[in-house]
């Protein structure tokens, strides 16, 4: 059966220890500067002002299940897999043109410095491959972060998800159906972005494709023309032979 | 982890692809370019997964390395570790980045220029244990055995360190917990005979003062606490700053610094004269309540609120939530107690409400020590004739402990040279050079020491004042003999630390080795004559199955009491019960029961400088980690919007820190996460060290502004009596 | 070399006389241009996996990645051909830069105005309506039915070989910087990818249009059928030669 895999994250038990930070990035060997994961703090100073609860939010690519990025990548490097459910990347087919990048509502993206191609959080594959969970949600002093399978009925996030007191993170005018699953109150709500496609992208789509499709078109036209004439006045001929110009079989 | 087959198109790939599509096409295997498809899954067998302990705190988790081709790829936790929870946290993760820092120490190092310059010899291990053994002996000749004192920090080889101390003949063996916990010791053996350990995971109502269990961390109290809370159990946090604990607490309260002791006190009085103590336990198991009663007769919640700045009906309240909890509540015993005068008399309150919530020896409240087991293989220290009576830091603070001694007083003694001179210094693990209070009296000290031997992974502070340098191995490289650790609910537990790789890094070696390298050389032999498995065996005699369970689980687990172990027994107290009144403490000339002090002034527009914790990096020893430094790369100085405004001082402002005793500039930084006396810094930047590449020129050192006051009982450092002023520096 | 029967038929001129119009470098040069051309369109269109962008619907692009065993290596194929189309072109162009570059581009950039805007307008529309009704259309103008002379390469030629060329060059640069784009460039470099992808595609499409025409004009009208055979045999006959290309006939002749 095909996997659909998921994250259910508690923020209440985040303590922006960073933890899962710093194990994806040892598992990962994330460039320096660069991030396969976050952890989202509310505002500390209006907090710290008031007092009150903070709740912090860590996250990471949410495998979505409409994922915005795919609908940008030109070459289908980045697709959704329907074995597991993740977004896939594939690093040979990427030609690193980061249309990738801007198109998720979560930042999730970047382009790898050393390698130039589009990378994001895989669950961490090698290590699932290995019989090992993601390095985030092992290595979790609070385990805050709880990893499954969606569909399998006995799995740990499908147990926490019947409670039915989770929320998705999204944006409203891009909401791409994540994988991941916030229990109870998930912190800071709003902070997701709508889709961009980048300029060359949407100039393609909406302006050069269908103008090329017209101009091809056209030729083809043209040549259509040609080739009716061709076949309907087989002898056409100018009316002076002697006068030179053009002269036919 | 990249895949094996690695086709991701480096220049060096391209070139070699667009050159050889020919030769590739010719030898194809089905597909053209004979090439294979990307990411090929990691195959289990591809790594090996070996135990080891971590190092970059004291916690000392068991974790499990996965190591290919003997590069260590990844630390992970080792989910049978109970003691954790099953974790691993940023700075363990960050293990690897120590193992292979380019920084490292390489080779035994003998200082050439001034002491500081940063000029160095490289020497062969013979010249610098020849060299070190001819030094120490020459101070032994000279003034005394004792003229070296051995300082050792929270390791699993400092036990072999002190060893070599006793076969030496030094009674001035320190180690660093005189500049952290022992007045909490003191105040909470001196109530209940023994330091009990709070079973976080099964308490329902916490009083947190100070301690920080979200960002110093501790297994598993900051683990189990968070699960209790997601339970219900109720935190309160009481702190001069909102510290990621005060943001996760249920009620915070910015306390006034230095009044913990006011709070407790009303604590008690409400707990008394409202008759919501224990009345059954307090009767049979504790001594001196009557007294006690007369004491916190004026120490109502109303004369606290004009000390503690927190409203007496909350402290009512919180005193009647605690009774209504208990025995199930505590007042959260905490560890780092290096901050007043009467630190240990501060802890004696935290102690005195517990016993009065009659949490002793019970599910959610304080729990007694838990039989591990473990065997500790003594020496017969050898007698020397011209030593002197005592150790230099005997008889300033009345109870000090002997076994830990006190930093403050040593330094203070080394400096005036009396009671006797003191020229050599030894240290391992320990960096007092950047942590110990007056960074000015370190360099004084240092100025009358011969001979200063550092064992490091780094070129820490303490390495860079030193004369000889010897390059230490670190957690992932270490045989180290076994330890027992304390987890109440937890576990009773024992780790042993085997090495993850197959070689040490460069001439890096264990602390064992390099005592007894010198033992051998100084005719101390005999006192060495082991092997680490050896010294193991004699360790877990009596523990049948435990190097089972250690190799197999990375952990030995003693399936001891946890509660009730004191049924039936009495305390080791004068009394043989919990005292509330310390009779001892009468006879020594010392207040039997906390008495308040108010606190000092801190006069307008200036603060008082604390000390605290992040949860990304320890103490001084791992800010120059290339991971963490992604997330904690400097520090600032937290200041007050209002008092910052009324000096001019903006966020990201550099500013001047000045006090009695030093002088730091760093980064301002305004926040509303201090109280408006209160400024606070990271601990850990400011380095002397040149050879932290990572470190140069960033921040400032707390520790080169903090006076060294001390608690005066047992010679722990104060660093938060320090008054400061600051200073918008001139662009 | 090719040497397809010509039919003679009553009314052609006897004289079997061949001019020699292209050398083999020249043919050469063409049919390998044509055959990775063909290649790089196939595998460049089945790299649009994204259905917003891909003109022909899925099923291409799913047949190329059968047939390539999947996409990384489809876009290897595309690369290296690429490359290699690029490559050798370069090195066609500079080393027969006397011989080839020079002379070819001298004859598409020569254009004689008003008689080449005119033979323009008439081939067109004799090319679609014929003779009779060109004649009849071009009146207005106060053109004659006649359609002007012209050199070694007519002015639709030269129009659509500076097409092709600009298209080439425009299909080139853009490669390249894709390709160096995982070797080289930036992450802030990336909108320059970005518009590459777009105009590389942009560039092909206006090339294959112009394409259409070509392959019509050199391949399937009969008008053209000799200069068809000359890419094969390098010669044409002295009767096309004259009529189709006088101004260079006579050149040659003189």
């Amino acid at each position: 059966m095909e996997k659909k895999l998921a994250m259910v994250i508690d923020s209440f038990a985040c303590i922006d220890c960073k933890a899962c930070q710093a194990a994806c990035k040892e598992a990962n060997k994330i460039p320096v500067g660069k991030w396969r994961n976050w952890i989202k703090s509310p505002d500390v100073e209006a907090a710290a002002r008031k007092g009150g609860r903070m709740l912090f939010q860590p996250g990471n690519c949410m495998q979505c299940e409409k994922p915005t990025c795919v609908e940008a990548c030109p070459t289908g490097a980045t697709y959704k897999d329907a074995s597991d459910g993740t977004v896939k990347i594939n690093r040979e087919l990427c030609i690193g043109c980061g249309q990738c990048l801007p198109a998720c509502p979560y930042g999730a993206r970047y382009r790898h410095p050393e390698l130039r191609v589009a990378d994001k959080c895989d669950f961490c594959a090698e290590r699932r491959a290995a019989g090992l969970e993601p390095a985030c949600v092992s290595t979790c002093p609070n385990k805050a972060r709880v990893f499954g399978d969606l569909n399998d009925s006995r799995s740990d996030v499908r147990q926490l998800l019947k409670k039915g007191n989770f929320v998705q993170v999204v944006n409203k005018e891009s909401n791409t159906d994540p994988h991941i699953y916030y229990l109870g109150d998930p912190g800071v709500k709003d902070w997701p972005v709508k889709a961009q496609m980048p300029s060359a992208f949407a100039f393609w789509k909406n302006m050069a494709g269908p103008a090329m499709k017209a101009f091809v078109g056209l030729s083809a036209v043209g040549v259509g023309a040609m080739l009716v004439k061709q076949f309907i006045m087989p002898n056409d001929a100018p009316e002076d032979k002697d006068k030179g110009g053009d002269e036919h079989e | 982890m990249n895949s094996k087959i690695d086709l991701n198109m480096s220049r060096r790939n391209f070139l070699k692809l667009s050159g050889a599509a020919a030769l590739a096409a010719a030898g194809g295997s089905g597909n053209l370019l004979g090439v294979q498809g990307a990411s090929a899954a990691v195959k289990p067998g591809d790594f090996e997964s070996k135990f080891g302990v971590c190092d970059m705190c004291f916690n000392k988790c068991s974790m499990i390395a996965r190591v290919r081709d003997g590069i260590v790829e990844k630390l992970d936790p080792n989910p049978k570790f109970h003691k954790s929870r099953g974790m691993l946290c940023a700075r363990g993760n960050a293990g690897i980045r120590q193992l292979y820092d380019p920084d490292r120490l390489k080779t035994p190092l003998l200082r050439k220029g001034a002491r500081g310059e940063g000029k160095w010899q490289r020497l062969t291990w013979d010249q610098a244990l020849d060299h070190a053994a001819e030094q120490l002996n020459r101070i032994a000749e000279k003034y005394s055995r004792c003229g070296v004192v051995f300082m050792a920090g929270a390791d699993m080889q400092s036990l072999f360190v002190h060893r070599f101390a006793e076969a030496f003949g030094s009674y001035n063996a320190l180690s660093h917990e005189s500049m952290c916990l022992i007045a909490g010791t003191r105040g909470f053996l001196d109530t209940f005979g023994e330091v009990p350990i709070p079973d976080m995971r099964y308490t329902k109502y916490v009083v947190m003062c100070g301690a920080n269990r979200f960002e110093a961390l501790v297994t598993p109290d900051s683990m189990d606490l968070m699960t209790a809370m997601k339970e219900g159990t109720k935190l309160v946090v009481m702190d001069p700053r909102y510290t990621k604990t005060a943001a996760m607490a249920d009620e915070y309260h910015a306390i006034r610094p230095h009044t913990d002791m006011a709070l407790m006190l009303a604590f008690a009085h409400v707990l008394v004269f409202e008759g919501l103590y224990d009345k059954d336990f307090v009767q049979n198991r504790c001594f001196g309540l009557e007294q006690l009663k007369e004491h916190v007769r004026d120490n109502t919640p109303e004369w606290a609120e004009k000390e503690t700045e927190i409203p007496a009906g909350d402290i009512r309240r919180i005193a009647r939530e605690l009774a209504a909890a208990a025995p199930r509540a505590m007042i959260y015993p905490g560890r780092r107690s290096s901050n007043y005068t009467d630190s240990s008399q501060i802890r004696r309150a935290f102690a005195i409400v517990n016993a009065l919530l009659g949490n002793w020896d019970r599910p959610g409240g304080l729990t007694a020590a838990r039989k591990v087991g473990l065997k500790s293989p003594h020496i017969e220290a050898p007698f020397y004739e011209n030593n002197p009576e005592d150790r230099i830091d005997a008889g300033v603070a009345k109870l000090m402990f002997d076994e830990e001694g006190s930093f403050k007083i040593a330094r203070d003694a080394v400096i005036a040279q009396k009671p006797y001179p003191v020229k050599g210094f030894f240290t391992y693990k320990t960096n007092p050079a950047q942590t110990a209070a007056n960074r000015e009296k370190t360099l004084k000290m240092y100025e009358q020491l011969d001979f200063a031997l550092s064992m490091d992974i780094t070129m820490s502070d303490t390495a860079w004042l030193a004369d000889l340098v010897l390059p230490s191995q670190c957690a992932l490289e270490r045989t180290d003999p076994c330890s027992a650790q304390q987890g109440s609910s937890a576990c009773a537990c024992v780790v042993m630390r085997d090495p993850v790789v197959s070689k040490p890094m460069f001439e890096s070696k264990s602390a064992l080795w390099v005592v007894s390298e010198l033992a051998k050389r100084m005719d101390l032999g005999e006192y060495f004559d082991f092997t680490v498995d050896g010294f193991r065996e004699e360790q877990l005699d009596g523990l049948p199955g435990a190097l089972e369970a250690l190799q197999g689980d990375g952990v030995y687990y003693n399936p001891s009491k946890l509660y009730g172990v004191y049924d039936g027994r009495i305390f080791k107290t004068k009394s043989h019960k919990i005292e509330l009144y310390n009779e001892r403490y009468k006879e020594l000339g010392v207040d039997p029961m906390p008495v308040y002090h108010k606190p000092k002034e801190v006069p307008p527009l200036k603060f008082r400088m604390v000390v605290g914790r992040s949860a990304v990096v320890t103490q001084s020893s791992s800010q120059n980690n290339s991971l963490l430094q992604e997330f904690v790369s400097d520090n600032n100085l937290w200041i007050h919007p209002d008092p910052a405004g009324k000096l001019g001082i903006a966020h990201g402002d550099r500013v001047r820190v000045d006090s009695p005793v030093g002088t730091q500039k760093l980064e301002a930084n305004v926040t509303y996460k201090t109280r408006p006396d209160t400024v606070y810094m990271l601990t850990g930047f400011g380095v002397l060290s040149q050879d932290l590449r990572n470190l140069k020129g960033k921040g400032a050192c707390i520790a080169e502004v903090i006076e060294d006051e001390m608690d005066t009982l047992t010679g722990n450092m104060a660093m938060h009596e320090t008054i400061v002023t600051v200073r918008k520096e001139a662009a | 070399m090719m040497r397809p029967k010509i039919k003679i038929k009553e009314g052609m001129n006897m004289s079997n006389r061949m001019i020699k119009r292209h050398d083999q470098g020249a043919i050469l040069i063409h049919w390998f241009n044509a055959i990775c051309w063909f290649f790089l369109l196939a595998t460049g269109l089945g790299l649009i996996e994204n259905p917003a962008l891909q003109p022909l619907g899925q099923w291409w692009p799913n047949l190329m990645k059968d047939i390539f065993g999947g996409g990384a290596i489809l876009l290897k194929a595309h690369w290296i051909v690429g490359i290699v189309w690029a490559g050798v072109w370069l090195l066609f162009l500079l080393v027969g830069i006397v011989r080839y570059t020079l002379p070819f581009l001298k004859q598409i950039m020569t254009y004689t105005i008003p008689r080449d805007i005119q033979w323009m307008v008439k081939k067109n529309m004799q090319m679609t309506m014929g003779y009779k009704m060109m004649a009849k259309l071009v009146k207005p103008f106060g053109w004659d039915g006649k359609i002007p002379d012209q050199g070694f390469y007519n002015a639709g030629q030269k129009a659509a070989a500076a097409g092709m060329i600009s298209g080439a060059v425009v299909i080139v640069i853009t490669g390249v910087i894709m390709l160096i784009s995982k070797v080289y460039l930036n992450p802030d470099q990336t909108p320059l990818v970005q518009w590459s992808i777009t105009i590389h595609y942009i560039a092909a499409a206006v090339t294959f249009g112009i394409l259409l025409i070509h392959i019509y004009m050199a391949a399937i009208s009969r008008e053209e059928r000799p200069a068809f055979i000359s890419m094969f045999t390098g010669e044409v006959p002295e009767e096309y030669a004259r009529h189709h290309h006088k101004l260079w006939y006579e050149k040659v002749e003189s």
